[in-house]
């Protein structure tokens, strides 16, 4: 899956780099009008953040941080393009890098995330 | 679009595939064999090197300059031409050696790796796609 998800955000990326423009229209409105920058900027900075995902996910260093940045980076895909035709494929791609995380997390995280909920359920 | 789309997923299947041996034969430890069990005997043979040059290391070039060409010719980075040719020449080159490296597993060490023919497999499809592409 890791791999899989790898090749998915490297392409991306790649097919926003060939044609920026043609991505912006997948961009609300509204949020276009919020970006301190222009969209093709915009786009052009995601995809070099797509294939830096998909770097660290096809090489597994530090897969967890890939995963995080993946499912962070999702979020605000789904925000910014709201519900259309191709939202499932997010979402699956979010179910997916979570995975990810979980997977390839550090023990050490892992212990600290422990004791941080038992002091919640407290 | 439809065979870079697969050169370049091919390409990152072959860098995740020797990444990995890479890593294992740093870490010292025995990468998974899933089928047959005689892939050390393959990857610490004698054979393990070209030119000086560990295999597993060889291979990550190939595929990383494959893929890094592959993404260059969907962008459409100037001279295509030249990113043409140069692809075609790599992915005959690859298949050959691959030729070579299968020989040697088949008839000089007479065991076979997963990890090698898979990699071997994933040349020659390149090299399939490639061939395709230029008849379709």
């Amino acid at each position: 899956m890791r791999v899989g998800m790898a090749i998915t955000f490297l392409w991306i990326g790649i097919l926003i780099l060939k044609s920026p423009e043609s991505w912006g229209g997948y961009v609300q409105p509204w949020a276009v009008r919020i970006l301190p920058f222009s969209v093709t900027s915009a786009l052009l900075m995601t995809a070099a953040l797509d294939i830096g995902i998909g770097i660290l996910l096809l090489i597994d260093w530090q897969s967890w941080v890939a995963g995080l940045l993946a499912s962070l980076h999702l979020i605000s895909v789904l925000t910014v393009s709201g519900i259309t035709d191709v939202t499932v494929r997010d979402i699956g791609l979010f179910a997916g890098s979570m995975v990810i995380i979980i997977e390839s997390l550090p023990m050490q995280i892992r212990i600290y995330l422990l004791k941080l909920l038992k002091i919640i359920k407290k | 679009m439809t065979s870079q789309a697969l050169l370049f997923t091919l390409s990152a299947l072959g860098i995740s595939e020797t990444v990995y041996l890479i890593k294992k034969r740093l870490l010292s430890q025995e990468p998974v064999c899933p089928v047959g069990d005689n892939c050390l005997a393959v990857l610490g043979s004698k054979y393990n090197k070209t030119l000086f040059i560990p295999n597993d290391a060889l291979g990550l070039l190939f595929y990383v300059a494959s893929a890094i060409i592959t993404a260059f010719l969907v962008i459409e980075i100037p001279p295509l031409t030249f990113w043409n040719t140069a692809m075609q020449i790599f992915i005959i080159a690859g298949s050959l050696l691959s030729v070579y490296f299968t020989y040697l597993q088949f008839r000089i060490i007479k065991a076979w790796c997963f990890w090698c023919l898979m990699s071997a497999c994933t040349i020659w499809l390149m090299a399939v796609i490639i061939i395709v592409s230029k008849i379709y």
